[in-house]
C-alpha cells in the first residue's frame, strides 16, 4: 500500500474531519425549544419591517455607522501606510537606520494587532464610557497594525535591484524612498485598502452590538426584543451599505483625477493626520481624569491569585480557533465540489453572503435558541462566517481562472466534478490555502467576540473581569490572547512561506 | 584638474567561494570612451557594479576622484550614472515619470512627490526622450505596456537626464534594432548636442560591429582583464583571446 501523500488540494478538504466531533457535541447539546423562533427569524428575512419610523431610524443608524466606519477606515489606512513604511526593510536600507528600531516597531504593531477591536472597545468603554469616539479608536488600534503589516509586506516585495538603481541616482533619501514605495503602496491600497472599508463597516456593526452606536446597536436591540422583522430591516440596510461602499470605492481612481483634486486630496490627507493625532492626545490626556486613576489600577491592584482556570480557557480558545479555521478552509471546496452546477453556485453564493452579512454574535445567539453554549457551537458560528468569506474568494478566483486544464480533463473522459477538482481547483489550492492561513490569523482574534457572547474561552472571562474591574486579570487575559495570536501568526507566516 | 575619475586597484570580488573578479587594475580617465568586451559571465556586469559602488569588492581599492569610494561625497557619487542590463525601471510608473526619476539627485523631495502624482513638469524628460528616439506616443504609457526595446530607450534617457560626468552602461544596445543601436551609440559617443551628456563612458557590449567611436577597448575573461588597448591598436588576436 502506498503512503498517504498530502498536497494543497487534499489539505483543503481534510480539515472537514472536525465535523465529526462538532456534530457529536452539537447533537448532545441539542434542544428544540427555539425552533419557532428560528422559523420566525427565517421568514422575517423575506418580510422585513418597513414603515416611516423604522426607515428614519435605519437612516440615522446608517449615518452613524458610516461616520464611525469611514473615519476609522481612513485614519487606519493613513497610519497603516505610515507604520507600514516605518516597519519595512526598505526604509532601513535606504536611510541606513539601526535594525533595532524596526524590531521595536514590529513588536509594538504585533502586540496591538493581536487583540481584537471588540476587546479594545470593551476595555476603552470600561475606562472612558460609551461614545462613538471609542468605536473609532477601538477599530483604529488593531486596524492600523493590520494595515501596516500588509503594506510593509508589499513594500518589501520591491526588487533589491530596483532599490540599488534608485539609490545609485544619489538623490535625497526621502525622495528615493517615496519613489520606490509609491507603487506598492498605491497597489496595496487598491487591492487591500479599499476592501478594509467593508471590514470597518462590519467591525462598526459588531462594536454596535456592544453599545457603541450605529446599526449594530439597533440590530442587538431588535434581537433582544425578538423583533426579527425589524432586525432584518437593519440587516438588509447593513448589506445595502456594504454593497454601495464596495461599488463606490471600485469607481475611485486616483490616477485619472485632475491636478486640483489631487492637491485637495493631499491637503485633506494632511488635515486628517493632524486632526487624528491631536484628537488622540486630547482624548488621552483631557477627556477623563479618572482614566489615569484607572490606568494606575493596572499597576497597583493587589489581587493575589487568579480566580479562574487560565490554562483551560487558553486551551478552549485554541481549540475554538482550530475548529473554526478547519471549517472555514474545508466547507467552501466541499460544497462547490458537491453542488457544482449553476444553481448550486448561486445558492452557495447567496448562503455565503448571508453568513458574511450576519454578525457572528447574532448568529451564535440564534444558534443558542436550540443548543447549549459549547466550543462546537462557537466554532460552527465562526467557521460559517469565515467560510462565507473564503468561499467568496475561492469562487471569484475560480471564475477568473482560464479553463484550459478543465477542458483537457473533460476531454480525458473525466466527469464534471473530477474535471473541476483536477482541472480548476488543483491550480487554486495553493493560493486558497495561503489566504486561509491569513484568515486564520483573523479567526484567532475573532474568538474573542464569540467568547464574550458564547460563554467560551478567554473572551468570556475577559467580559467577566471587565465587569468587575479586575485589571490584573484583564492584563493576564490580554497577554494570553496576544500570545496565542502571535504564535498563530508565526505559524501561519511559515505556512504561507512554504506555500509561496 | 583631476584626470583620473575612477580607479580600481587590485580589486577582487568573491561570492560563495567563486571568484568573479580577480585582481583588476583599471583607470578611467576624463573623456575615455571605453568598450568593455567579453563573453557572458566574464565579469563585466560585476565590474560595472563595483565601479558605481553598488557592490563592494572583497579586496582591493576603488577610488572616485582620487578618494576612496566609501569616503566620497554624494555630490561626487552623483557624477556616475548607470544603465543596468536588466534596466531596473519602475514598472508601475509611466515612461515620463521613470525618466524624471533620473532627476531625483538634483531636485527636491517635493519634485519626487509631484512626479509620483504625475503633476510635475516633464519638459526636461521629453527633451531627453526625444534625444533617445523614444516615440512620443508612449510618453505617458505605463512601463509594463511598452516593448523591450522601448524600455531600453527609456532606461538610457533616465540615465542621461541625470547629467552625470561618467556613464556606465551594461549592454545598453541589446534590445535595439541595428539602426537605433547605431544612432544611440553615436548619441553617446560622438554627438555634440546642446543638451549636456556624459563625456566619459564605459559600455559593455557583445556587438563588435559597433566599436567605431570608442577610443579604448577592454577585453575580459573569467574575471580578469586580458587586454586594455586603444581602439586603433585592437587586433584579431585580442578578440580571439576573449571569445
Amino acid at each position: 500500500m502506498n503512503n498517504l501523500k498530502l498536497n494543497p488540494s487534499s489539505i483543503s478538504f481534510l480539515p472537514a474531519l472536525v465535523i465529526i466531533p462538532l456534530v457529536y457535541q452539537l447533537l448532545n447539546n441539542f434542544h428544540i425549544g427555539g425552533f419557532e423562533l428560528l422559523k420566525d427569524f427565517i421568514i422575517s428575512a423575506l418580510n422585513p419591517k418597513i414603515d416611516n419610523e423604522i426607515i428614519i431610524t435605519l437612516l440615522t443608524r446608517i449615518n452613524e455607522t458610516i461616520f464611525i466606519a469611514f473615519l476609522s477606515w481612513l485614519i487606519s489606512i493613513i497610519f497603516g501606510i505610515l507604520f507600514g513604511i516605518l516597519s519595512s526593510d526598505i526604509l532601513f536600507n535606504i536611510l541606513d537606520l539601526p535594525i533595532f528600531f524596526k524590531v521595536l516597531i514590529k513588536l509594538f504593531l504585533t502586540f496591538i494587532r493581536s487583540i481584537h477591536e471588540v476587546i479594545w472597545g470593551l476595555i476603552l468603554m470600561q475606562i472612558y464610557g460609551i461614545s462613538s469616539s471609542i468605536g473609532i479608536i477601538a477599530i483604529c488600534i488593531p486596524y492600523i497594525a493590520i494595515n501596516a503589516k500588509v503594506f510593509s509586506e508589499q513594500i518589501d516585495t520591491i526588487n533589491l535591484k530596483n532599490i540599488e538603481s534608485i539609490k545609485q541616482i544619489n538623490g535625497i533619501r526621502f525622495s528615493s524612498l517615496i519613489t520606490l514605495v509609491w507603487s506598492p503602496v498605491i497597489k496595496t491600497f487598491k487591492n487591500f485598502g479599499l476592501y478594509r472599508l467593508e471590514c470597518a463597516i462590519r467591525s462598526t456593526a459588531i462594536l454596535g452590538l456592544f453599545g457603541i452606536g450605529g446599526i449594530g446597536t439597533s440590530i442587538f436591540l431588535s434581537f433582544q426584543t425578538l423583533n426579527f422583522s425589524e432586525l432584518w430591516t437593519y440587516l438588509w440596510g447593513l448589506s445595502f451599505l456594504i454593497i454601495i461602499s464596495k461599488y463606490l470605492l471600485k469607481r475611485f481612481n486616483l490616477s485619472n483625477t485632475s491636478k486640483e483634486f489631487l492637491i485637495f486630496f493631499i491637503i485633506a490627507l494632511f488635515c486628517i493626520i493632524l486632526f487624528s493625532v491631536s484628537f488622540f492626545f486630547y482624548f488621552l490626556y483631557n477627556k477623563n481624569q479618572t482614566t489615569i486613576i484607572s490606568l494606575n489600577n493596572l499597576l497597583t491592584s493587589n489581587y493575589s491569585f487568579i480566580s479562574y482556570d487560565l490554562l483551560k480557557l487558553i486551551i478552549e480558545t485554541i481549540i475554538l480557533s482550530l475548529y473554526s479555521t478547519a471549517l472555514a478552509i474545508s466547507i467552501p471546496p466541499i460544497f462547490i465540489f458537491i453542488f457544482n452546477n449553476k444553481i448550486g453556485i448561486i445558492v452557495i453564493r447567496s448562503i455565503s453572503f448571508i453568513f458574511r452579512l450576519i454578525p457572528p454574535p447574532i448568529t451564535i445567539l440564534i444558534l443558542l435558541m436550540f443548543n447549549d453554549p459549547s466550543i462546537s457551537l462557537a466554532a460552527l458560528t465562526l467557521g460559517l462566517h469565515n467560510a462565507g468569506i473564503t468561499s467568496n474568494l475561492l469562487l471569484a478566483n475560480l471564475n477568473n481562472q482560464d479553463n484550459k486544464q478543465y477542458i483537457a480533463m473533460k476531454s480525458l473522459g473525466l466527469k464534471k466534478r473530477s474535471s473541476w477538482l483536477f482541472g480548476l481547483f488543483v491550480k487554486q489550492s495553493n493560493s486558497y490555502l495561503a489566504y486561509c492561513a491569513y484568515r486564520s490569523d483573523i479567526i484567532i482574534r475573532e474568538t474573542a467576540i464569540l467568547g464574550v457572547i458564547g460563554s467560551i474561552g478567554l473572551g468570556w472571562q475577559l467580559q467577566e473581569s471587565l465587569s468587575s474591574f479586575a485589571w490584573n486579570e484583564i492584563i493576564i487575559i490580554l497577554f494570553a490572547y496576544s500570545s496565542i495570536a502571535i504564535v498563530g501568526e508565526l505559524i501561519n507566516d511559515k505556512i504561507k512561506r512554504n506555500l509561496a | 584638474m583631476i584626470n583620473t575619475l575612477l580607479e580600481l586597484k587590485k580589486v577582487t570580488y568573491k561570492y560563495k567561494n567563486n571568484i568573479h573578479l580577480n585582481k583588476i587594475n583599471l583607470q578611467i580617465k576624463l573623456g575615455d570612451k571605453i568598450a568593455l568586451l567579453g563573453k557572458t559571465g566574464a565579469g563585466k556586469s560585476i565590474l560595472i557594479s563595483i565601479l558605481n559602488g553598488t557592490i563592494k569588492p572583497t579586496t582591493g581599492v576603488v577610488k572616485l576622484f582620487n578618494t576612496d569610494f566609501d569616503k566620497s561625497s554624494i555630490y561626487h557619487r552623483g557624477k556616475i550614472s548607470t544603465i543596468w542590463q536588466d534596466l531596473r525601471l519602475i514598472e508601475d510608473l509611466s515612461v515620463e515619470q521613470n525618466v524624471n526619476c533620473g532627476l531625483l539627485g538634483k531636485e527636491s523631495f517635493l519634485f519626487a512627490f509631484k512626479n509620483l502624482l504625475n503633476i510635475s513638469s516633464f519638459k526636461k524628460a521629453h527633451q531627453y526622450m526625444k534625444l533617445c528616439y523614444v516615440n512620443e506616443l508612449i510618453y505617458s504609457k505605463n512601463i509594463k505596456k511598452i516593448s523591450g526595446g522601448q524600455k531600453q530607450q527609456v532606461a538610457i534617457a533616465r540615465s542621461l537626464i541625470q547629467g552625470s560626468d561618467i556613464l556606465l552602461a551594461d549592454e545598453p544596445l541589446n534590445n535595439l534594432d541595428p539602426k537605433l543601436a547605431s544612432n544611440i551609440k553615436n548619441l553617446l559617443l560622438i554627438s555634440k548636442n546642446k543638451i549636456r551628456l556624459p563625456n566619459t563612458i564605459l559600455i559593455s557590449s557583445h556587438r563588435l560591429d559597433l566599436l567605431d567611436g570608442f577610443n579604448r577597448i577592454i577585453g575580459m575573461k573569467k574575471g580578469q582583464i586580458l587586454f586594455d588597448v586603444e581602439k586603433t591598436k585592437l587586433k584579431k588576436f585580442h578578440l580571439d583571446k576573449i571569445y
